[in-house]
């Protein structure tokens, strides 16, 4: 074993032998060959530790823990499902036709219900995918799955697809693994929404592995919501790949949850692909959230744009890393990154690292981050106009959202947006004004 | 209306005003003239109570109570307006919901209720014929994109709607077309009443031909060295800012 075991071994760890007992009780299903692959995958590399350099500014000591203790007591899957008012809440709030996985299960009737022509919804336990497993967490996801979910889109839709992940944690520490992979065939149109939320005070770990293959000339509009409870810890990892003049626009709003980390892949290895992806995440005190995003530019010509946003109050931090890898012949290609962050409190922390490598010669790249207070002149004015401060605070911090919010791609989606965010920034800036009355 | 007596005020190390006494009666309209950098703009700021801008010395009353005291946004409920210089930019922030969330608040101050949506839009549209405003600027972001004179037409429109009882405006004139500087001309008439004083700020005498002042003031290097009609304004006009400067250092 290298030095670098040795380290792993200092740092709390997952307890392989525990996990293989867990898995063994699986339903013996299609997936049981992949199950063990990524046992054994898993055994031989671990989880990330903060020694890994896309892992140093997220500590899954909390993954680690919680896992451990869910595996130690069994590993319990028929966890309790959150109740149908939950569901009914969200579900309601957002015009869409949904597939429901709550704690790890599939909901059957959700799956039963959906019928849209064009679109064909399978388990992975009817015709398991080959096990490729070379991403961190994926191999957890995949040792214990109980199942997964593929959507294939062969027509156009008119009505976004939803996947609701919904998760309750309600006397002990749980964990829930889902997998959902999306095929959009040749030149089809549709909208995905793709909504996290969970509730209860128990401990609860959940990790998403999502996949989307944007088929030729398909124009596909994805919409990410995550709204998990501020004591609830999430990894998750999106993988997309683009075919020939594929079109993506994608936004991502991380709204609420404890620990975040979020990983965005995306393979452009077909010629004309046009992709913009942006994000907002809102965090307050005793918050991570961590987005690291990946684009591999390997044919040009081909765009892809992104812009994320933070805002950040009290005690928490926040990471942004966009990769742009514009390899070796990728003439042609056009990437931007940006990263904006707002600084409400100066206990808030905000890593932010564009990285480009151009191995091309044609290309065109841009990048810029900031990092800032709100404009005391805007506030000023706004005041010189009889708005009181917190008053004025309030609205120019939602304009800074504001524009992230309005790009989401999916029309249906932005009231829905717009609620859960106001609220949130709403409860973060009276937390500010309760703070200025203490000091 | 407004006293202000020995002003001192200064930014970072630099002193600007030193020692400027004005006194405005309901009913008057005062203009400010002076060179560049002399100190006009840093008296607007004092008093709509801009904290950039440190008070060392001096008194300012309004109606009566320390002005100072005051925060900026109580100074604009209680009827103080400032027209920028420089009005800002605030993209994402829509231009109506700005002017209905000042009138609300003002509203709120003196114990009246929120405004009716349809009212307010319909007197929005009103001041904004007049002031020759496409009603299409209501639901743009605050100031973007805005032209100068566009922007100098939305402070007077914040104006018109905030119906003021000081209005102080911040060479509202400069940059103007001819068109721009007629509009902000009758939008500034409109707002003259007994009750009400106006002090403009200007660089050029050119407004004064459509707003008539009842006093002229030229300031320089942070103190009024000059007071008098509107004749002051053309003699400056004439003899240039260096005539007072000379009279002010002799
Ligand atoms: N924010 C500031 N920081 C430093 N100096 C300033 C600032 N604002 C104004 N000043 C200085 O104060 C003086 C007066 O400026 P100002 O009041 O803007 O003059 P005016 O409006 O008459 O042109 C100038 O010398 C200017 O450079
Ligand atoms: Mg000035």
């Amino acid at each position: 074993m290298g030095t670098r075991g040795r380290e792993r071994m200092k740092q709390s760890s997952l307890s392989i032998d525990t996990l293989r007992e867990v898995v063994r009780t699986l339903p013996k299903n299609g997936l049981t060959p992949s199950r063990e692959a990524a046992v054994a995958h898993l055994d031989e590399h671990g989880l990330p530790t903060l020694r890994d350099e896309d892992w140093k500014y997220t500590d899954l000591s909390p993954v680690v823990d919680i896992s451990n203790r869910w595996l130690t007591a069994g590993g319990q899957q028929q966890l309790p499902k959150p109740p149908s008012e939950t569901i009914a809440a969200i579900t309601s709030s957002i015009d869409a036709a949904w597939l429901v996985i709550s704690n790890g299960t599939i909901d059957e009737q959700s799956v039963g219900a959906l019928k849209q022509k064009g679109v064909e919804v399978s388990r992975f336990s009817d015709a398991p995918s080959e096990f490729v497993m070379s991403r961190p967490l994926a191999d957890l996801n995949a040792a214990l799955l109980q199942d997964g979910l593929r959507v294939r889109v062969t027509e156009s839709i008119e009505k976004p697809i939803g996947i609701l992940i919904v998760d309750r944690a309600g006397d002990s520490v749980a964990v829930a693994q889902s997998c959902v992979e999306i095929e959009v065939g040749s030149g089809v149109s549709a909208d995905f929404i793709e909504y996290h939320a969970s509730e209860g005070d128990a401990d609860h770990y959940a990790n998403t592995v999502l996949s989307i293959a944007v088929g030729d000339r398909a124009d596909v509009r994805h919409v990410r919501i995550q709204n998990r409870s501020v004591r609830h810890v999430q990894t998750g990892r999106t993988s997309i790949t683009a075919g020939r003049e594929a079109r993506l626009r994608m936004a991502s709003y991380d709204l609420g949850g404890g620990l975040i980390r979020n990983d965005v892949d995306i393979d452009i290895s077909e010629p004309g692909a046009d992709i913009t992806f942006d994000g907002l995440y809102l965090a307050g005190d005793g918050q991570h959230i961590d987005n690291h995003t990946r684009v591999d530019h390997r044919v040009g010509p081909a765009t892809s744009s992104q812009e994320y946003r933070g805002i950040l109050k009290g005690n928490c931090r926040c990471v942004w890393n966009g990769k742009a890898i514009v390899h070796k012949g990728a003439d042609g290609t056009d990437a931007s990154q940006a990263n904006h962050n707002l600084l409400l409190s100066d206990k808030a922390e905000i890593d932010t690292k564009p990285e480009l490598e151009i191995y091309a010669d044609e290309v065109k790249c841009s990048h810029g981050t900031t990092v800032g207070q709100l404009d005391e002149t805007a506030l000023f004015y706004l005041r010189a106009r009889g708005l009181d401060k917190r008053h004025a605070t309030q609205i120019l911090t939602h304009a800074f959202a504001a524009d992230i919010v309005l790009r989401a791609p999916v029309a249906g989606v932005k009231d829905a947006i717009t609620a859960i965010v106001e609220a949130r920034l709403a409860e973060l800036i009276e937390a500010d004004a309760a703070a200025d009355l203490l000091s | 209306m407004l006293e202000i007596t020995d002003l001192k005020s200064r930014i970072g190390d630099s002193e600007i005003l030193r020692g400027l006494s004005l006194s405005v009666k309901a009913g008057e309209v005062h203009a400010i003239m002076g060179p560049n950098g002399s100190g006009k703009s840093t008296l607007a700021q004092v008093i709509a109570g801009h904290e950039d801008y440190e008070v060392t010395g001096g008194t300012v009353t309004y109606e009566g109570h320390d002005l100072l005291e005051l925060e900026p946004e109580e100074r604009a409920r209680e009827g103080i307006f400032l027209g920028f210089q420089y009005p800002v930019e605030i993209p994402g922030v829509n231009n109506a919901y700005l002017l209905k969330a000042a009138v609300n608040a003002k509203r709120k101050h003196q114990g009246l209720g929120e405004v009716d949506a349809f009212e307010f839009l319909k007197l929005a549209r009103e001041k904004m014929a007049v002031l020759g405003m496409d009603p299409k600027f209501l639901n743009r972001g605050v100031n973007e994109g805005f032209s100068g004179g566009e922007k100098k037409r939305n402070e007077i429109l914040q104006m018109a709607m905030l119906e003021p009882s000081l209005a102080i405006l911040d060479e509202t004139d400069s940059g103007l077309d001819i068109d721009a500087l007629k509009a902000v001309a009758a939008g500034v008439n409109a707002l003259r009443s007994p009750e009400r004083a106006i002090i403009l700020v200007t660089h050029y005498q050119r407004l004064l031909d459509y707003v008539q002042p009842d006093y002229v003031h030229v300031l320089s290097q942070g103190r009024i060295v000059r007071s008098g009609d509107k004749s002051l304004a053309l003699e400056l006009e004439e003899r240039g800012y260096e005539w007072v400067r000379e009279a002010a250092n002799a």
